[in-house]
């Protein structure tokens, strides 16, 4: 049967659900807080993990870090799954149309040797510390408290095998269409000594039970690795007259920044929260002091390598970013 | 200058797609491996060669975000004109959306459980290709908790019983059918929760609860609704090869397992089974104009594809049919009539409406169930007519008996004999339990420190731990508003419905909240 109803209005009885007219007064909601806002379930769960007796499914208890209301968080992106795979669409559309330049031009071919020898020994074997990163961000998307904080835990994880495929990618290229040089890498990554610094501290990372920590110390590589080859290595490239290595960084170092948007948006709401935002500073100075001790040890025979490689400043810059992470924690926590 | 171009040697499509998921791992030596995956082996399950994985999706993640963006630009452009255009009122008639209600209450916080822990999968297994599958259905899932909260959402706006879903997940007394199942299976081990959800759920029993709920909305005028399920469809299909790959993976890596996963079928089996009697219901008396009869689905779905099909071809692994099957096939004349009897007499404590189906709804449940509707549930309907006839609608005072282990109430009857209530009772520390079958019985008496903890709504109401003591301060506490729930004809929903559509030359009328 069909009506003509289309010129009809009808006043909707209520706006939307009722933890969201309850959270936000009677307002449309956007479908990112349809999406996220308190999906998580609160209580009365059933069985207790077999893996883990002393925790319920869900648990503030995972972390030390907590929220007084989980959902004073949200994604300042406002991803929820259909954006997210625009987004990524999007970013995995610009990676592809620049490796096929890269590939039309023989660029990568072209490259000066000191820096092909850079993105193979160094660059290349990254693919597995995405693919570490992607298991410890899988553990905040399953152990974190809320969903809007592990949503964006999920999304991370889903793009750090993309980033991980991206520098296979151009591993691939980089050895003209073949996995040679992907094989190699991986040998490198379990033999290379710069890289050793930089897979313990992920092995470490795998042990860590407080996904809260776990995040900090992921974040504290990560800012030093991608400030490094995203950031520095991208400037210096393109002084050094290796302008395809930038036309690849740039799209890491875009995701990047992507990516820090929701952690420093966490990171203030751990702070600003009214009752544990004490504790939350006190762990989150505590944690990123240890965790950036770490991992300037970790990555300085890397950045020192790279020097020999290129000459290109990057322990100093190393030692400079780990300096502006530390500052940066002290003004947020001050 | 020009440049030569260089002979190509590319990997085959296969040898890239490895290279870019199944190489992505690494021995670690400055940790113990065991330490890196603690979870993968109390359960007792024995894997010798995590690379003989078969990858079921092969997708990498630039064709998978391309491929889903797609997928999502087109059903957002149908909610979006459906809303704009009341498309709501296009439906068979507001109790359809009973469907709905169930299906927002008790299906989609599913998805969003089953989002979390496949990331705990493709944190806690050891193979890298099944860690990327696992993270692929793990974002699949939070895309099928927010499609549906979308979908449903234009719906919520105009009819009860949507809007207080997620605490009502974790709070009513009929929605803790679903939600003990999978909390059953979150706590559970990693290989466990793949036979449960990825194999069980997914590849055995989702066509019985998919394909009529979508089958439901399309015959029914529920665009939004159908076009989320075809929409969700294909990453199903992806879901129910991993589940498949995921039971030979685990068959073939070690004869050890068998046992082990055959106990894991004979539990989740009927533990799903027991979920999908929500569905029965749903199907022979929720929907307006009916797609198939539950006995129809049972038969097509399980008995023809599972039993007929796959199971043919476990028998190759050592694996039988799931055991209490027979219980399940006999139960198929009975199932849904018990069910909606049941939730007939409670549904004034429930987020849905009920009614007595009218008289071609009783024709088509007489022409479909020819051994059983006329002899056993006609009377029931025909007694509760003239009930209403003397203004006597009929609900429930009491609270029911709920089974300790499905959590549906205590309405099934004995095997063979659909005029006697079948009980079951254990005794666990000095404690007796009661279940509803045999197949319940023995999947608590296989771990009873798991099941005496379930959380069973009326248990809890009797301990005070649900608001208060009446039945209203208990539906205050499911936050259940008026409208929600009881008799269909009269209710909020149909006053609106009726008076919508009387008024469609009018270009602007009110609703009743």
């Amino acid at each position: 049967m069909q009506y003509e109803l289309r010129t009809q209005v009808i006043e909707p009885p209520r706006k939307t659900f009722t933890h969201l007219v309850e959270r936000y007064g009677d307002r449309p909601a956007s479908r990112y807080e349809e999406g996220s806002i308190g999906i998580q379930p609160k209580e009365n769960f059933h069985y207790r993990p077999l893996w883990d007796p002393a925790h319920d499914i869900y648990d503030e208890a995972f972390s030390a870090f907590r929220l007084t209301d989980p959902y004073s968080f949200t994604d300042p992106r406002q991803y929820y799954y259909a954006p997210y795979v625009t987004s990524r669409a999007a970013m995995a559309d610009a990676v592809a149309s620049t490796l096929d330049y890269l590939d039309k031009r023989d660029l990568l071919s072209r490259m000066p040797d000191a820096w092909s020898a850079l993105m193979g020994e160094l660059l290349v074997p990254l693919r597995h510390y995405e693919s570490g990163a992607q298991m410890v961000s899988c553990d905040i998307a399953r152990f974190g408290f809320g969903t809007t904080i592990t949503q964006c835990a999920a999304y991370a994880a889903f793009d750090r095998i993309g980033n991980a495929q991206a520098v296979s990618r151009i591993g691939i290229a980089l050895d003209g269409g073949t996995a040679a040089l992907l094989g190699e890498a991986k040998t490198r990554w379990v033999e290379d000594a710069p890289l050793q610094g930089l897979r313990r501290c992920m092995e470490e990372l795998f042990l860590e039970k407080d996904w809260g920590k776990a995040l900090i110390r992921l974040d504290v590589l990560d800012r030093l690795v991608y400030g490094l080859f995203f950031g520095h290595l991208d400037d210096a490239a393109i002084d050094a007259g290796a302008g395809s290595y930038s036309l690849f960084a740039q799209h890491q170092a875009s995701w990047f920044t992507d990516q820090r948007k929701w952690v420093d948006a966490l990171y203030k709401a751990w702070v600003a929260d009214p009752e544990t935002g004490a504790a939350n500073k006190a762990l989150l100075v505590a944690t990123t002091t240890e965790a950036l001790a770490a991992a300037r040890a970790a990555i300085a025979p890397l950045a020192a390598r790279a020097d020999e490689l290129v000459g290109a400043g990057a322990a100093a810059h190393v030692e400079a970013t780990a300096t502006t992470v530390r500052d940066t924690v002290a003004a947020l926590t001050a | 200058m020009t440049i030569a171009p260089k002979a190509p040697r590319r990997l085959t499509m296969k040898q890239r797609y490895e290279a870019l998921t199944r190489d992505l791992d690494w021995e670690p030596s400055y940790v113990e491996r065991s330490d890196v995956f603690p979870h993968t082996e109390f359960e007792g399950i024995k894997i010798h060669d995590w690379s003989k994985w078969e990858d079921p999706f092969r997708l990498t993640v630039d064709s998978y975000t391309k491929y889903q963006a797609e997928k999502d630009k087109r059903l957002y452009a149908v909610l979006d004109g459906f809303a704009q255009s009341q498309g709501h009122l296009s439906l068979t008639e507001a109790s359809y959306l009973n469907a709905m209600k169930l299906f927002i209450q008790g299906v989609t916080p599913l998805e969003y459980a089953a989002h979390r822990n496949f990331a705990y999968l493709a944190r806690h297994l050891d193979g890298p290709g099944p860690r990327f599958a696992a993270l692929c259905q793990s974002i699949d899932e939070m895309r099928h908790t927010q499609t549906e909260i979308h979908t449903l959402s234009n719906y919520n706006k105009y009819y009860g019983g949507f809007h207080n879903y997620l605490e009502q997940y974790d709070r009513v007394w009929y929605l803790s059918v679903p939600k003990s199942f999978f909390d059953d299976a979150l706590s559970a081990g990693p290989f466990e929760f793949l036979i449960a959800i990825g194999f069980s759920f997914e590849y055995l029993l989702t066509n019985l609860l998919f394909v009529p709920f979508m089958s439901g909305a399309s015959f029914n005028g529920d665009l939004p609704t159908m076009t989320f399920g075809f929409s969700a469809q294909s990453d199903e299909s992806r879901h129910m090869t991993l589940g498949l790959e995921a039971i030979k993976f685990l068959l073939e890596q070690d004869e050890a397992n068998v046992p082990i996963v055959q106990a894991w079928i004979d539990k989740w089996f009927w533990r799903g089974y027991r979920v999908t009697a929500l569905v029965a219901q749903m199907l022979d008396y929720m929907l307006p104009r009916k797609v198939m009869s539950w006995k129809e689905a049972f038969e097509l779905y399980f008995e023809e594809q599972m039993l007929g099909g796959l199971f043919q071809d476990l028998a190759f692994y050592g694996i039988r049919p799931p055991m209490h099957v027979d219980d399940a096939i006999a139960e198929k004349e009975i199932l849904s009539h018990q069910v909606y009897w049941t939730l007939y007499q409670f549904s004034h404590a429930a987020a849905f409406t009920t009614t007595v189906p009218d008289a071609g709804a009783q024709k088509w449940l007489s022409e479909n169930y020819t051994e059983t509707f006329d002899q056993l549930y006609k009377p029931l309907w025909d007694k509760e007519a003239k009930n209403i006839e003397a203004g006597g609608r009929h609900f429930a005072r009491g609270l029911p008996q709920l089974c300790q282990v499905c959590q549906v109430p205590m309405l099934f009857t004995e095997p063979g004999d659909p005029t006697t209530l079948c009980q079951r009772e254990s005794v666990y520390n000095g404690e007796k339990f009661q279940t509803c079958s045999d197949g319940c019985q023995w999947i608590f008496e296989r771990e009873p420190e798991k099941y005496v903890q379930a959380w069973l709504p009326v248990h809890q109401i009797y301990q005070g731990n649900c608001g208060g003591p009446t039945v209203p301060d208990v539906l205050t506490w499911y936050g259940i508003q008026d409208g929600d729930g009881g008799e269909y004809k009269g209710s909020v929903d149909d006053r609106n419905w009726q008076k919508w559509h009387d008024a469609a030359d009018h270009s602007n009328i009110g609703s009743e909240g």
